[in-house]
This record gives structure tokens, sequence and C-alpha cells, in this order.
């Protein structure tokens, strides 16, 4: 038994969240209860150890530690159960030893602390049991209360007993104060004296001064709101006695809830509304006319269901609704509860937010697009001027930049963003500033933060050190690059956030109506002649040769390549365009033509492009529709955007990807991701020069490979000369 | 205004607000002014503002750009390119970490390019034109030294070199201010390679993606050209009926007409005694005067030289007679029976000398110089530069035309009989921008020649009876004059 105890005792000192529950006053008071914990270990072992009584003085030590605790008021509760324990342990010490009154003495004072207590034959010598229960005699009475109703809670002196009614519980003889009270009654006051061994029996009639009101609900689980309060849930299982009148009301008294009793119903009218998700609420008006038990109709509850439909480009994004998951786009769910609900549909590309509110038997059918989302870390100021506006700018960056409409703009926790870029050891102006961190550390950071954040993107805004405050530099940055976009703006200036504003908003078209007639213009012809018909074209498909002359789209007259091009820009792919040509004995012909689609490679270096932003649609649609051809350009576009940035490493990286993807035909295919792949191990250094060529040699043999679009220039020449 | 009296005046000018001003915020004050003063071509003032900077705020942030603009001054207004140098080594040399510094190199590229004669001169060049990229990476300079370092590989006939040199300005820097020009360059090429559809195609691209450049309408004509002679199976021009850009006495004893690139048509008649230029629209300009007219040429720097038979006329300037070693030796002779005289680019004046049957070159001061060529006797009828710094001369004797570079090497040549030609009476050549050949042959019409000398066409027309002069517009159209009809006819 002993070694129980303390085997018990060191696993109670050794619960790491022991400590924290108790409600320690000072850091002072912690320490003492830890000094006390530490006290009982030695204690326990010395008491089950062969020279008991060395386990005293230890036990002593304790008692006068937590009793002065008590005299404070700051003893725990933990810090009672353990005094209660020294009590008895250091009594039954001196017991042992034949010391009767020191033993006498500690039962006593474990009394007078708490007269309920009991020691157990089972677990306690019976001669000390015995000893305990006589000195317990000499010094408890008994009471016992009755209240109509029952249910009513019994304070002794100001402290609480228990709820009426009990048997006589063991209470240190004197007099006392004992009050009685419930909720909707008035509450009584009763003095009595308690002898020792004397049991005092009190009988209570509570005088009611306020309603009760008794509901029943199918289902259970309803919150019932009395004058916009919410004053409790029915639950439980309803009493048999009650089964009929459910049935009268067409309830199935198995799925009904216990009679819940709404209690200190104050005399008059109230407005009571039963609510449970996903039911329609039932409002119901109570007259409470006198102080009384009310007993309303059973509430049978309606479903309020509706039905959501979710599609989202791209498409397997996960669904989640009120935080809940909900599986993967496209998908219908039934069942949803009508209401307001927070729909989140979240890809590693993006995200779509959105509030919606549903109507019962509402089928709403979404589609969801997935904008990559922008998290704005903060302003930096490069001067001690910028420190005090750094509040002001941040208010109004916020304020404009939410008018960003392909992104989802949103500020996220500042102690998330803190932590990580500590842990990664940078900080905000070393991810953007000219002097900033090493490639690779910034890198790393973004890539972390985005994880974390669930983010494609960063917004860093700097204030630079200048005399009048008033610019402030936006840097952009996409999750896993290393190299700003920085926009400078007037940060008090609405307007000045516009264009920014409009550049972030630009879109990035993969793919352009496309036809492959390559013509042009000259000065001897009433339109334009075809030069050239791209392999595999729709105008190859159409017939169309070399030597026609153009003449007109659509009944619109062609005089330039430009209005051709100007036609096909107000196009769409698949569209039918009615062509006529002119061959060169001046015959004329007709032509219905299909527009095709090329895909484009985003420009080198475009002053009006912020590449990062271009880098998140782009990654977008490379990791929205893995394994299809729009990946495979989305990657090589990606690839030309890190060459933008002077990253050639990322940019092999990305080729590689886009070179298996490609595809193997005329145009902007294989043959462009191997010339590009070549360039970037030629600018990767003198050690990649031997692999560059090859990957130039690779490229030269592939036939009718273009760069732009497909219908620009032959990659295999230019590849041929760079590979010498 | 001197440089000292700038520098005062601006103090006193601007006293108080100056003396606030830091140094750099001066300097760079001045650098703004004297910037703005070029683009308003107020070139003097915009020079004053340099020096100043150069002189009295040599410790700022601005001088490296002042000296850079000092340097162009010196080269695209003075014309000295000696000047010219001198401030652009100091930028590269003193200053090589500024901003100015990839300029420096830049120009000095382009020094070394436009008098480079021989293949390891371009090579320096290009050279220069290599470090603003390797070593400035990230310059603005850059894709003007990618341009600059295609135009240099064309100088030199490496022209899928140059090809991919503009490419490159194509590919990766498409928006800069060289990208127009760089893609008319690449069209350029490939017709200098031969590959006439791609150069189309080229050119094309111009006017697809910089219609409002400078370029497009120039891509325009070549594209036309290109077109009318490589478009169909077979070169096509048709007779413009319509054309008859003058009259009378201006038609009559017609040495040499000249198109410009202005498309200004030169008549030099010796009726009228002076060459009389016509507009589009059949004004006629301020004419030249002279005797004997022989030969009207463009010079590099697109003034008309007019040759008369003991003078040479450049552009505006006086006339001026030229003097050689003559019969009596240690002697120099006036000549008195100039048949040809033209420009080249690196800047000598050729003179062909029907007396002595040779051709002379002269400096830019009119100092004889030597020969060009051998002494072999040549009847020299016309001398001209093809677009390509090849020196074209008809020589009726043989009935010939070679081409040869600046140093006197030949380079290609027509000669008098060929498959499906012979030249009877060779009295005009011209050349387009794709090293095409046009002779005019009094007794044959107009014969089209490839750059390899073979014959594309013959222009013979019962409207073209004795083509005895030549010229070829902006778009190809072949212009002649026919001293039989006297009448000026156009083939378009």
């Amino acid at each position: 038994m002993r070694a129980g105890l303390l085997l018990l005792l060191v696993a109670l000192s050794a619960t790491p969240g022991y400590g924290q529950d108790a409600p320690y006053a000072s850091e002072a008071q912690q320490r003492e209860m830890q000094t006390v914990q530490e006290l009982l270990v030695r204690a326990s072992a010395e008491f089950d150890g062969p020279q008991q009584s060395r386990s005293i003085v230890l036990f002593e030590d304790m008692i006068a530690r937590l009793e002065e605790l008590r005299r404070q008021g700051t003893l725990p509760p933990r810090g009672k159960e353990i005094l209660v324990q020294s009590y008895e342990m250091r009594g039954r010490a001196y017991y042992n030893i034949g010391l009767q009154e020191k033993a006498s003495e500690s039962f006593r004072l474990l009394i007078q602390l708490q007269p309920q207590y009991a020691m157990s034959k089972d677990k306690v010598s019976p001669k000390v049991v015995d000893f305990f229960g006589s000195v317990k005699k000499a010094l408890v009475g008994y009471l016992a209360v009755s209240s109509r109703p029952a249910g009513a809670r019994v304070m002794l002196n100001g402290g609480f007993l228990s709820l009426s009614d009990f048997f006589p519980m063991d209470v240190l003889a004197g007099e006392y104060s004992v009050e009685i009270s419930r909720e909707g009654y008035q509450t009584e006051i009763r003095n009595v004296s308690i002898a020792p061994r004397a049991t005092e029996t009190l009988q209570v009639e509570l005088v009611r001064t306020a309603a009760s009101a008794f509901f029943i609900t199918d289902p259970p689980g309803v919150e019932i709101w009395v004058d916009g309060e919410s004053r409790g849930v029915t639950s439980g299982s309803l009493s048999p006695e009650f089964f009929e009148m459910a049935r009268a009301k067409g309830m199935d008294p198995g799925r009904a809830s216990a009679r819940t009793e709404i209690a200190n119903l104050s005399l008059g009218s109230h407005l009571v509304e039963l609510r449970k998700k996903c039911h329609e609420t039932v409002s119901v008006t109570l007259d409470v006319p006198e102080p009384r038990d009310y007993v309303p109709e059973p509430v049978r509850m309606e479903e309020s269901l509706a039905t959501l439909t979710l599609t989202s480009e791209p498409p397997g994004a996960r669904i989640l609704l009120d935080g809940e998951a909900l599986g993967v786009t496209p998908r219908e769910i039934e069942g949803v509860c009508a209401g307001k609900h927070r729909l989140e549909v979240k890809h590693a590309a993006g995200k779509f937010l959105k509030d919606i509110v549903l109507a019962k038997d509402e089928g709403l059918t979404l589609d969801c697009p997935i904008r990559p989302s922008l998290a704005f870390l903060g302003v930096v100021a490069q001067s001690a001027a910028g420190e005090r506006n750094l509040a002001a700018v941040e208010e109004r960056l916020v304020q404009n930049l939410s008018k960003i409409a392909t992104l989802n703009f949103f500020t996220p926790p500042r102690d998330t963003v803190d932590r990580i870029l500590e842990q990664e050891k940078v900080t905000r102006l070393g991810l953007v500033s000219a002097n900033r961190a090493d490639a690779d550390v910034v890198r790393k950071a973004t890539e972390r933060l985005a994880e974390a954040l669930e983010v494609q993107g960063f917004l860093v805004a700097v204030l630079p050190d200048e005399r009048l405050q008033r610019t402030a530099v936006l840097n952009l940055l996409a999750a896993g690059n290393a190299v700003p976009d920085p926009w400078e703006v007037t940060w008090n200036e609405g307007a000045s956030y516009l264009r920014f504003i409009s550049a972030v908003d630009q879109d990035v078209t993969l793919y352009r109506p496309w036809s492959g007639l390559i013509t042009v213009d000259t000065l001897l012809h009433d339109g334009v002649p075809v030069l050239r018909v791209a392999p595999g074209s729709p105008a190859a498909l159409s017939g169309i040769a070399p030597g026609e002359v153009l003449y007109s789209i659509e009944g619109r007259p062609v005089k330039r390549t430009a209005d051709l091009l100007a036609a096909l820009e107000s196009s769409r792919i698949g569209d039918k365009l009615a062509l006529h040509l002119r061959n060169a004995a001046g015959t004329s012909r007709a032509v219905e033509l299909v527009l095709g689609q090329t895909p484009q490679e985003i420009p080198l270096n475009d002053p009006s492009l912020l590449y990062n932003k271009v880098m998140m649609d782009l990654r977008q649609q490379s990791e929205g529709y893995p394994g299809t051809e729009g990946a495979a350009f989305a990657s090589l576009n990606l690839a030309l955007c890190a060459m933008h940035f002077g990253d050639y490493a990322a940019a092999h990286d990305f080729l590689l990807k886009a070179r298996t993807a490609l595809p193997q035909r005329p145009g902007l295919s294989q043959g462009t991701a191997l010339y590009y792949l070549g360039l970037s191990l030629e600018n990767l250094g003198s050690e990649y020069r031997k692999e560059a060529a090859e990957a130039y040699r690779a490229a030269a043999a592939v036939k009718d490979a273009t760069l732009f679009n497909n219908d620009g220039p032959a990659v295999a020449p230019l590849a041929a000369r760079r590979a010498q | 205004m001197k440089r000292a009296g700038v520098l005062a005046a601006l103090l006193l000018v601007t006293g108080q607000a100056l003396a606030q001003a830091s140094p750099d915020e001066q300097a760079q004050g001045l650098l703004e002014d004297g910037r703005a003063y070029w683009l308003k071509q107020q070139y003097k003032q915009a020079l004053d503002n340099f020096n100043t900077i150069v002189s009295g705020f040599q410790q700022t942030d601005s001088v490296d750009d002042a000296w850079l603009e000092i340097g162009r001054y010196h080269l695209e207004v003075e014309n000295d390119p000696a000047k010219a140098r001198e401030a652009f080594d100091r930028v590269a040399k003193s200053y090589p970490q500024s901003d100015g510094a990839p300029g420096a190199y830049y120009y000095l590229g382009l020094l070394t390019m436009n008098r480079a004669l021989a293949p390891a001169e371009i090579d320096d060049a290009l050279a220069q034109f290599g470090r603003v990229q390797r070593l400035y990476p990230r310059s603005d300079w850059v894709p003007r030294a990618l341009y600059a370092s295609g135009l240099a590989q064309r100088k030199a006939g490496r022209y899928a070199e140059a090809v991919e040199a503009e490419r490159r300005v194509s590919l990766e820097h498409p928006t800069s201010d060289v990208a127009a020009a760089a893609q008319f360059q690449i069209g350029h090429c490939l017709a200098l390679q031969g590959e006439f559809r791609q150069a189309m195609e080229g050119f094309q691209h111009v006017r697809n993606r910089f219609p409002e450049s400078s370029w497009a309408g120039l891509a325009l004509l070549r594209t036309t050209a290109l077109y009318r002679l490589f478009g169909g199976d077979k070169p096509v021009f048709g007779l413009d009926v319509a054309y008859a850009p003058a009259s009378g006495d201006l038609l009559k004893d017609v040495g040499a007409i000249l198109m410009t690139p202005e498309r200004t048509l030169w008549i030099a008649s010796d009726k009228v005694k002076s060459a009389v230029p016509i507009g589009l629209d059949g004004t006629r300009g301020a004419s030249l005067s002279g005797e004997d007219l022989r030969t009207l040429t463009l010079s590099p720097r697109n003034e008309v030289v007019l040759a008369a038979r003991s003078a040479v006329r450049v552009g505006a300037r006086d006339i001026k007679s030229f003097a050689a070693p003559g019969d009596k030796p240690g002697e120099l002779e006036v000549l008195d029976r100039i048949q040809a005289a033209a420009v080249t680019q690196a800047g000598s004046i050729l003179i062909a000398d029907g007396k002595h049957k040779r051709v002379l070159r002269y400096d830019t001061a009119f100092e004889w110089k030597g020969a060009f060529l051998d002494a072999r006797p040549r009847e020299i009828r016309r001398i001209l530069q093809d677009g390509e710094g090849g020196i074209a001369l008809l020589d009726t004797d043989e009935k010939s035309v070679r081409v040869y570079d600046e140093a006197g090497k030949l380079l290609r040549s027509i000669v008098a009989r060929g498959a499906g030609y012979e030249l009877k009476k060779p009295l005009d050549v011209a050349i387009d921008p794709f090293r095409n050949t046009y002779v005019a042959d009094a007794d044959g019409g107009v014969y089209v020649f490839n750059p390899a000398g073979a014959l594309l066409l013959t222009l013979s027309t019962p409207e073209l009876r004795r083509p005895s002069a030549l010229t070829l517009d902006g778009d190809g159209a072949v212009i002649a004059y026919d001293e039989k009809a006297e009448r000026i006819v156009r083939f378009k």
C-alpha cells in the first residue's frame, strides 16, 4: 500500500501540466507549491520506508508551508488536498510510534479542515481508523436539509455544502447560518446549533417568486432563447409518462427530448425562440401571469436543408464549409444546413472565399474561380521618420490594395510571419531590399511562409529614407522566387495605387486565337499576300496557299496585316471566320476558317509586366492542371520569368519539366524548351557549356519548332548557330 | 557662353537656392537641363551644361554622365571621332563603376566599328560591346550593345551572327528602344543571306510588333521590294504609266538621276546646267548648278554628291576641284575630266579620272591620298556605294560592274557576258539594299542581277528604248532615264 501511495504521489508531482492548473497568486507561491510537491515525494518515501517516523518532520514542514498559504488565502485546491493528506499521514505516523496525543492533534486539525473526511479500513489499519473515528466523533455533528421543491443550494456560513435534499452530513460542531436558495424562489435562512454527535434536520418550504417553463422538442439539442437571451438547450430523452402527450402532437416520443426546465421566468409575456442548426427556428409567445410551472406544447423542429454544387477552375480543390472539409471540386453536397456559411475552396494554386446564405430547399450552384492569394507582410521603414508613419501607411495600403481583383489580398497573423522569418533568419526588408538576403534564403523563407499561410505571393512595403515621407515601394514577391518586382506609390494618394492594381490585375494569356496565316504588307497589292501557312494550322487545314492574297475577313476589307491581326484579336478560339482570297490569276474564292489556338510566350523583359504576379498566375496553371499541355506551356513561361530575374537555375528546372511535357509538333513545342534550356545552361556558366551545346543541338534537330508563338521565328537555325 | 561664365551666371541667378542645394543636386540639375537642351536640339547650350559639370562638379555622381554626353556631342554633332573617343575613354577608365561606364563602352565600340576596315577591327568593336553585356548585365545599355554587335557582325559580312545578336535583342529586350531597329536588322540580314521569304517575315514583324516606330514604314518598302523580286515564281515589274516627274528641258541631256531615301528625285541635266530635286508631289527644290554633270550619288550621311567634269559638290557645300600627280613627275595636276565621284562609308572621296583612266582617293579634307585599286587603266563611268560598304565601279571599257571593299579587295562582279545576257553599252548602275545589281544598258534595257552575278530579270520594253541613267526607289521600283525618248520611266 505504501509503495502504491508513493507511486501515485510521484506520478502526480511529475504531471507536466499540474502546476499550471492551480490559480497561483504569484511566482513565489508557485515555487512554494513546487517545494511542497518535492517534500511530499520525500515524505511519502520515508512514510513507506523502514523508519516511518522520519517522515514526520517533512510533513510538518509541508503543513507549515501550506497553512501559511491558507492563511494568505492563496491555497489552491491541490494544496488543500496535500494538506489534508499531510495531516492524515503525520497523524498515522505519530500513532504508529505511540504518540497518540500528537496523532489526535493531527487528526483534529484534519477534521477541522475537512469535516466529511473519512478513512477506509481497506486501506488503513483498522486501529488507526478507529482512533481517527473517535477523534472525529468528539468534533462533529450532523446536518440534513430537505426543501420543497428539492434542488436548492445549501450554504453553510457562506460556504457551499450541497444541493437539497441530502442525508445527514458531517459538520463541525458549532453555530451555523444555513442559507437555502433556488432560482425562482425566495431565499430562506435558518440558524442552527450543532452539537458533537448530534443531528439537526431542516425542512424548508420554498416560496415561489418566478415561473418555470418545461420544453419538449423533437429532436433534442434545441437552443431555447427567451427574449433574445439563450437560456438553455433541450437534452436527454422523454420520460414515458409524457409519451402520450408527445404522440398527440404527432411526435415520435423516442426522438423527443426530456422536459427541459427554463426557470426564473419573470411574470409577463415572453418571446421564446427554439433554434437548432439545420432546422427552421420556431418562435412562440409564452404568457406568464403568475409564478408557477408552465408546460408549452412539445415542438417538432422542421429540418431546413439546401444543396450546394461547386465547381472550380482548376478542379480538385478542397471544399471547406465553415471549416469542415467536404471533399473536392467538382461536387454536389446535399443536406447543407440553410443559413449563413463561410465557403472556402482551396487549391495549391490559390483559393476561393465567399460568404454564402442558403435558403431552405435551395440548390445553389457556384463556380469557384481559384485565385492566388497575396499575403501583405507589412510595412518597413528605412528611416526614423518612416517609423512614425508605419501605422498610417499600413492602413492606407490595406484600404487601397483590397481592391485587387485577381488575387485574394489579406493580412496574415503577424506572429506567424514573425516566427517563420525568425526561424529562417531573415527580415521583411531582407526579403525584398536591394541588399536582400541570399537567394536561397529568400526562396526557402517564402516557400515556408507560403505553406504556413496558404498563399502564393507576398507584398512588403518599404518606406525609403526620404525627407518628405511620401513614397512607399510595394515589393511583390512570388513564393519560391528570390527577386521582387518593386513598384513606387505615393502612399497617401489613392489614385497612385490604381496603376499598380491595374498591373497586378493584368491577365496572363497563355493562348490566343490562331489562323496560321503569315501575311506580308506590300505596296503592290490591294490586300495582303500570304507568305507562309504554318503547318497543321487552321489556314493549312482550310487549304489556303502561299501567294494567295487575302482581301477581306467577315466582309471587312484587309488592307494590311494589322487588319488580320485585329480580326484575330477580337475573335475567340473556335470562331469561324469568312475569308476572301484572290489567287495569282485574279480569281477570288471564299474560305471558312475555324480559329485554332496558339500558345504564347511571356516576353523576357516587358516593363509593363509584374513578373512575380505572372509567376503566381502561371503556377496556378501548372499546379492546377498537372499533366496537361497548358501546364507544360505554363512551365515554359515560368522558365522565361525566371530568366527575366536572371535565375537560370530555376529556369533550367522549369524547362526540364516543360521539355518532356510539351507537345512534339510544329510551333511552340519541345524544340522551344530545348532552345531555352541551352540558353539557361549557357548562362549558368562555362562548366555547363557542353550541356548547353547538346541542348542547342537537340533543339536544332526539331523541325518547325518556333519561338514567341506558333507563327514565330524558327528555332532550328538559331539553335544551330548557338550550338557552334 | 564659356564654361566659367555659365557657372558664374548660374551662381548669380540661382543664388540662395543653389547655396542650399548640395553639389550633387546642382550637378544633377545641370545634367537634366543639358539633356533637355539636347532634346530641343540646342546642342551648344547642352554642351555648356555638361562642360560645367566636368569642370565645376568633378566629385559629384553626375560627372560620368556629363562626360558621356560630351562624347555624344562630339560624335553626333561635331562628327569628331577623336574627341568623342577621348571623352568616352575618360568615363570607361576613370569611372568604371558608374552608370555611365557601360554607355562609354558602347560608344567606344561604335567608334571602333565605324572606322573598322578589317575583321580584326570589327572584333575589337565586338569586344567593347561584349564588355557591356558581361560587366553590366543589368544595364539599360545592354540591348543597345547587343544591337550594335549585330551591326558589327553585319559589317563583317557575318550575317548569321548578326541575325543571332539582333534576335537576342528581339527576344530578351522586346520593349527596349532598339527592339524595332533590331527586328528590322533581322529582316535585312536574312535578305543578305538570301533567305528572302524569312526576310519578308522579319520585316513584317517590325510592322506587326512596332507599328508606331519609324522602322515600320521602311519595313513596308523592304517587303514590297522583296515581294516584287521573290514573292512569286519570278520577279514582276510593271510600267507605271502615270509616272511623269518632270518635263521640258530638264529631261534633255540628263547625265544622272538619283532617288533619295526621302523620295526626292534628283535629275542632273546638262541642258539646264544643274541638278534639280523634285519632291513626291512634283515640287522642285533648290537646285545645284554645274556644267558637264556626270554622276549623282549619296554620301553615307545622305548628302547628295554631284560630280561634274572638273569639280565635285558634296551636299550644299561649295564645289571642290581635285588634284593628283599627273604627267609631270612631282607635280599635282588639277583633274579636268572627272567621270564619277562617291563618298565611301569610311569617309574617303573616290574620283574617277577620265583623263588617266584611274580612280583616286581623297580624304574628308579633299587631300589626295593615292590611287584606289591598282594602276590598270579603267574607264569608270559610275562609282557608287552599296548598303554594305561595297564600292561598285561601272567600267565602260570592260563593260562590267565590279564591287570592291574599302581596301580595294574585289568582292563580286558582273562581267560583260553571262547566262542570258550581254552588256553592250552599260551606262549606269544601281544596287538595292539586298545587293542586287541593276545595270542600265543603252542597247539592252535594264538588267537585274543577284549578288552572285546571275541574271534575275531583264527590263526591256518598248517604253524604254535607250536607258542611260538609273536609280531605285525605296520600295524597289526601277526609275530609268530614256535618253532616246528623253523621259523618265518607272517600273514598279
